[in-house]
């Protein structure tokens, strides 16, 4: 057997552990609420279990309540994951710079995401509350109007947003310097004695040999926004008047409180075909940026 | 450090730890056989701990058995309930409430228990006629009804007597008086930094007052009636209450917040919410009915039903049925943790009428309802919560909101009516 | 001037950092107060300290045991710490280095499975568990918990951006592909593995729905379920859900701050680095 194909072999060897756990605990759970996806499935009666073909994604086309729903995930979405990726890039690369303290910085910036979302959500609805809130208690404090970080439609998604990326931003920023830390000093090195300044070599030199963990980053932050669930779900119940229920809350809804197995199924899917078209356009994207 | 012996380290911490553990010794000494019963419910917080008080001395004056609770947050507890029912291996005793109880009944997980009502057990007559037709189906006695959990009024004491009321309001004038005079600007910004009065869970801070004004949840027939003339009269009452700005804008979990930092004078909410108050100590709090606001009182309630699961083998069965007896006998205890019991008799003791809270709460079981009995009860709900929510920001009249909601929540009757029926 | 530059940076990030901690600061800090003050947005810093909440959590061992809860949260969060890392880095090893034919296939279809949400495996991974006698056992929480996508596909990117030159050099040394793993890849990718072990220490250990579902018993139960029984659907007990929160989350911070310097001494050992 020459290397090569010895090589092969040995690589789906070192992938079988992986391979096992994922079939048993992602791909068949997956066939299930595939199979879940044409079916009437309600959990209290079992009776009237029946296959129904489309009904279920047609039903969801129709329901305006998964379009409101799909339209609070968007503009969490499209609020969120810039700013977070932005945010997170710089803090890293910010960290990177720093000569001293940086471990500590690290370790500042990071702590919120060790908290539990039901931790940090409780105290964030603290924090907003329009009238009895220490937000608006501070900016009574200081002359200023106080704001309705919750219960106005404009105000309330942003203010999850911010939650949001009090909450998770040092996670994403940690694993952008642990990137950067991979890149091995003499690159700079050698780029900087050829007299390059930082800008040109950020975008130069340093991005693009981020370039695959960047990606990491992004498809899985933008997984991650398209999944909303818990922050608005703790902050705000998805008010006011909804416009902050996500498509993850509304699925849950179904299948947990209204016990609509079938209904929640199909809807995921729904949610999937919506991020996979977001990361394969991001992918393009990143792609094209490469060549 | 090298990555190998780190990770070696760490792999000879994971055996350590579950050495520690003990899950690797599967032979421990065997105790003594007892009947083990596990019972679920969703008493997180004071409540729970007055359970498992209870619970503790059952199991010492009951040595044949160990009954273990298990507890959590209402929300997964249903879903948990349910998960574990379809594949048969849920708890031989378990906490709902009334208002779930059809779809309970539906899945056909809580067994008969109408055996258990009898002279010398626990006496029909000593359930209100309407608190045990909640439990009711057809011949069946799905639970037994631990208690009565009615919405009322929580006040601030002090506030009140600076009002120069040392007693609850008891009708509209009364109560829209203290609601304007306790509303104040402390600070001379021009903007209320305390309240008279506030919401809640909105929900319920209207569903509480729908059958003051007349109203119902469903017609005669079984169809939504949320857009019934006594519905719009109760929310146009809630939206004057805003109109006038005697309430803050609705914003979720907010009047309670206020009412704990003294920052609202009333709410009204349900009278579990004394486990709350028992725990501060600066706070001077009246509790009682809810102020007649409309025609007549009323107020909405519901109830903890104890349930059993459908096909126990014997030995269980009899244990399950004692702890039932033991709970329901003893239920002064658990109407400590701030519960009405469902007992008359418990209710008629003195230890019970010294309850002033519980007690002021209890005499609106003559006239309170409970949810309507339909399967698609959450969606119904939500669709009452963005009725109120519409109402409260001035986006909408209550009658438009309500016959909104009203139109949505027929549809979901429909829906679950059409999926009832089953295609040969 | 670079010198002046310098310092304001790590002023700067120091400010920002701070932002980041004040709400930790003000939880910890809210967690000693008594019941009556802790929302009151006026004292910041209790004007009673008590250790009430504390005492209270640790004093019902019937409530919440908590030394149990403990054990048991080190117990899994530790496995599967330890099966991730493993899993995935040998995954991604396979797929990048080894370039099994189809990997990077197989990888999409990992990515894509990521996309759908969790909530819906719920229900079969219940039935499933109970198949396999394993509810209320360790192992439902340890096991399914190696089979998400999120080590493999950062691994795998990880490995991507480190280039090949070196452990190509020790293959032409005579290195078989086990020696190359262990003794030149996984060194190489330290860092991202430390910071992929810490991330999973730390989802697993704050997964709350979890053992909430898969556990039956409450000795079973780990640490971060002991918040949830202080929050009821109407109301929290904020005093003692904080000082839980608190508690459960110290030995995060001690993990995290073990990783780190795992990090630093690593990249040290490897002499490529600062």
């Amino acid at each position: 057997m020459t290397y090569l194909q010895e090589r092969k072999l040995t690589g789906w060897l070192y992938l079988a552990p992986f391979v096992v756990a994922f079939t048993t605990f992602v791909i068949v759970p997956i066939g299930v609420s595939l199979w879940l996806s044409v079916m009437r499935f309600d959990l209290t009666s079992r009776e009237s279990v029946s296959f129904v073909g489309l009904q279920n994604f047609q039903d969801a086309l129709k329901d305006d309540y998964f379009w409101q729903a799909m339209k609070a995930t968007l503009w969490f979405a499209v609020l969120m994951i810039p700013s977070m990726l932005i945010l997170a890039l710089s803090l890293a690369l910010g960290m990177h710079a720093m000569n001293r303290g940086r471990n500590v910085v690290r370790a500042m910036l990071f702590l919120p995401g060790m908290f539990n979302v039901a931790v940090a959500g409780i105290l964030w609805q603290w924090f907003y509350n329009g009238e009895f809130g220490l937000f608006n208690f501070w900016l009574k404090g200081a002359g200023l109007a106080p704001q309705p970080w919750l219960s106005d439609r404009g105000f309330a998604m942003p203010s999850i947003v911010l939650m949001s990326l009090w909450w998770s931003v040092g996670g994403t920023s940690v694993v952008i310097l642990a990137a950067l830390q991979q890149i091995p000093k003499q690159i700079f090195e050698a780029a900087t004695l050829d007299g390059a300044a930082y800008f040109p070599l950020l975008s130069k030199i340093t991005l693009p040999l981020l370039r695959p963990v960047l990606m990491f980053v992004v498809v899985t932050n933008t997984i991650g926004a398209f999944q909303v669930f818990g922050q608005p779900f703790l902050l705000t119940r998805g008010g006011p008047e909804l416009s902050t229920r996500g498509v993850v809350q509304y699925i849950y809804e179904t299948a947990f409180n209204n016990y609509r197995m079938g209904y929640g199924a199909a809807m995921s899917w729904l949610l999937f075909l919506v991020i996979a078209l977001f990361a394969l356009v991001q992918y393009r994207f990143l792609r094209r940026g490469h060549q | 450090m090298n990555p190998r012996l780190s990770l070696g380290l760490l792999i000879g911490l994971c055996v350590g730890l579950g050495v520690v553990r003990g899950d690797f010794q599967c032979l421990g000494p065997s105790k003594a056989r007892k009947v083990e019963i596990s019972f679920w419910n969703g008493f997180t917080g004071p409540d729970g701990r007055t359970m498992l008080g209870m619970i503790r001395r059952f199991n010492q004056a009951n040595p044949g058995v160990l009954i273990s609770m298990q507890r959590m947050d209402w929300a997964t507890y249903y879903n948990k309930l349910m998960v574990a029912a379809v594949d048969g291996r849920g708890p031989e005793i378990f906490v709902i409430h009334a208002s779930t109880l059809p779809r309970m009944q539906k899945a056909g997980f809580v067994a008969d228990v109408s055996n258990l009502f009898g002279p010398s057990t626990l006496p029909r007559e000593d359930f209100d006629p309407y608190v045990l037709d909640q439990v009711t189906y057809g011949d069946r006695i799905v639970g037994v009804p631990l208690d009565i959990h009615p919405q009322g009024l929580y006040a601030n004491k002090d506030a009140l007597k600076k009002a120069g009321f040392d007693r609850l309001p008891v009708n509209r004038e009364e109560f829209v008086r203290l609601a304007s005079l306790l509303r104040k600007d402390v600070d001379g910004d021009k903007r209320p930094d305390e309240w008279g009065f506030a919401l809640t869970l909105w929900r319920n801070n209207f569903q509480s007052l729908m059958p003051q004004f007349g109203g119902r949840f469903l017609d005669e027939n079984g169809n939504a009636d949320l857009d019934h003339p006594g519905n719009i009269r109760a929310l146009e009452f809630l939206g004057s209450l805003g109109k006038d700005k005697l309430v803050p804008p609705p914003e979720n979990g907010l009047g309670w917040v206020g009412y704990r930092q003294k920052k609202v004078a009333m709410v009204f909410d349900g009278v579990y919410m004394l486990g709350d108050l028992k725990r501060l100590n600066d706070l001077n709090y009246l509790g009682g009915p809810l102020p007649q606001l409309g025609d007549r009182p009323g107020t909405l309630a519901d109830s903890h039903v104890l349930c059993v699961r459908e096909g126990l083998p014997n030995e269980k069965r009899e244990a399950v049925e004692k702890f039932i007896q033991f709970l329901s006998e003893n239920s002064i205890e658990w109407a400590d943790a701030g519960q009405v019991p469902a007992r008359r008799s418990v209710r008629a003791t003195p230890e019970f009428q010294a309850m002033p809270v519980q007690y002021g709460f209890s005499k609106q079981i003559p006239y309170m309802i409970y949810p309507p009995r339909i399967n698609v009860l959450f969606e119904f709900t939500l669709e009452i919560d963005l009725a109120v929510e519409k109402v409260m920001r001035g986006r909408s009249t209550a009658a438009e909101a309500l016959k909104i909601a009203d139109q949505n929540a027929q549809k979901f009757i429909d829906r679950d009516r059409a999926e009832r029926v089953v295609k040969p | 001037m670079r010198r002046a530059g310098r310092i304001f940076l790590v002023a700067f990030m120091f400010a920002i950092a701070a932002i980041f901690l004040a709400p930790v600061a003000l939880m910890a800090f809210t967690s000693f107060k008594p019941e009556s003050e802790v929302l009151n947005p006026a004292s910041a810093i209790p004007k009673v300290w008590t250790l009430s909440n504390y005492l209270h959590i640790l004093g019902w061992v019937e409530e919440a045991p908590f030394g149990r809860w403990l054990l048991n949260s080190f117990f899994v969060s530790t496995s599967v710490t330890v099966l991730v890392v493993g899993i995935s880095s040998m995954a991604a090893y396979g797929i990048t280095r080894l370039k099994a034919p189809g990997g990077n296939a197989f990888l999409g279809v990992v990515v894509a499975s990521m996309m759908i949400p969790a909530q819906l495996f719920l229900v079969p991974l219940y039935l499933m568990l109970s198949k396999f006698h394993w509810l209320d056992t360790p192992l439902a929480l340890i096991v399914p918990a190696t089979a998400g996508g999120w080590g493999v596909f950062m691994l795998s990117q990880f490995m991507r951006a480190v280039p090949e030159a070196i452990e190509e050099a020790a293959i032409i040394d005579g290195c078989s592909t086990g020696e190359v793993f262990f003794n030149v890849t996984l060194p190489l990718c330290a860092p991202s593995m430390a910071t992929l072990g810490v991330f999973t220490f730390i989802g697993s250990w704050n997964d709350f729905l979890g053992p909430l579902v898969f556990m039956d018993s409450v000795r079973n139960y780990t640490l971060p379920v002991g918040i949830a029984l202080y929050q009821t659907s109407y109301y929290t007990e904020y005093g003692l859900t904080l000082a839980t929160s608190v508690m459960a989350t110290l030995p995060l911070i001690l993990v995290f701050l073990a990783f780190q310097r795992q990090i630093v001494e690593s990249m040290a050992s490897t002499g490529l680095k600062d």
